[in-house]
């Protein structure tokens, strides 16, 4: 948790013991969901590759914290929301591979791979152009080995690396024990180190 | 020794995944932060839809509670004819009506004239002052 985040529990606490009011809850999902949705966004798009299915997935995690969590504390807010979003991603993931056996058994290849991260790549702004290029390509690389890590392993990663989740809160997330979630995150670690190299930086 | 040089190594390793990430988050272009809001929007307006949702249900839930209460009342006293009693029928009268409903919405604010009534009074008798 960012000291951001850290800060505004402590916020969010006093307001608990008083008792909120739908605006007042309404403000602070805001400030949440403006906090987390970024980060949210890339690592779905990390998982499943695709932009515009990332926000749809993000925007349906959103939905269902906000229609169904939003009386709970604070605090669980942010595991809850990445366990919506993990299960999204693993359940579009599914649908994903369902779709692609029914495609090559109609003789259709999958569209999906002619996915090109450089041409998704966004617009930049303040740095120069070589540290820019360096940055995207390292990325790059990390981006695509962590999409080949196993589910669990790619999960852990980027819930404990990512989002800066501790081993308690993407235990809650991934909805397993503090136990896998070390091994599963370094397991994952050692993983991405050999694949990317002593070079990678 | 070479359990500690790993550990550094993963460190680092975590350390600069952390700050690549960071600045692709960062790049994230104006239409894709454009559609992030906008999802936001959607889902906040589930908040407002769910407590509108609240409010329409209960009147409804105000009479199936009242209901239950009576049924309560009358199954303790068998012998006794609820709708003879003038009290008791207006009592139930009283809770039926969406008016009270509304008061009940508004307990604080009524339990804050109660207290105020209270201090005026004692005030004016001088009884707890001082």
């Amino acid at each position: 948790m960012n000291a951001y985040a850290a800060s505004f529990a402590v916020s969010c606490k006093a307001e608990d013991r008083t008792g909120v009011d739908t605006l007042q809850r309404e403000a602070r999902l805001n400030r949440f969901f403006a906090d987390v949705e970024k980060r949210a966004l890339r690592i779905a798009e990390i998982s499943i590759r695709d932009r515009d299915e990332a926000l749809d997935l993000v925007q349906d995690a959103m939905i269902k914290l906000a229609r169904k969590y939003a009386d709970r504390p604070f605090e669980e807010w942010t595991p809850l929301f990445y366990r919506i979003l993990q299960n999204r991603i693993r359940d579009w993931q599914r649908r994903q591979m369902v779709r692609n056996r029914v495609m090559v058994f109609f003789g259709r290849g999958n569209e999906d791979d002619d996915y090109d991260p450089i041409a998704a790549a966004p617009d930049t702004a303040g740095r120069a152009p070589d540290e820019e290029l360096q940055s995207r390509e390292a990325m790059q690389s990390l981006e695509v080995a962590v999409s080949n890590l196993p589910g669990r392993q790619r999960e852990a990663f980027m819930l404990r690396t990512f989002e800066g989740l501790d081993v308690a809160g993407t235990a809650g997330a991934m909805g397993c024990s503090e136990g896998s979630v070390k091994t599963h995150y370094s397991r994952a670690i050692h993983s991405l180190r050999e694949s990317l190299g002593e070079h990678w930086q | 020794m070479n359990e500690r040089n790993n550990t550094t190594a993963d460190g680092e390793f975590v350390d600069q995944a952390k700050k690549l990430f960071d600045e692709s988050v960062d790049r994230l272009d104006g239409e894709t932060r454009s559609k992030l809001n906008r999802g936001r929007q959607v889902a906040l307006a589930e908040i407002r839809s769910g407590s509108r949702r609240w409010v329409q249900w209960a009147p409804a839930g105000g009479v199936a509670v009242a209901a239950v209460a009576a049924l309560v009342v009358w199954m303790g006293n068998p012998q006794f004819d609820m709708m003879d009693s003038p009290e008791v029928a207006s009592d139930m009268e009283i809770l039926l009506t969406e008016d009270s409903l509304e008061m009940l919405e508004d307990l604080e604010f009524y339990s804050w004239i109660e207290f105020d009534g209270e201090t005026i009074e004692s005030d004016e008798s001088g009884n707890n002052v001082g």
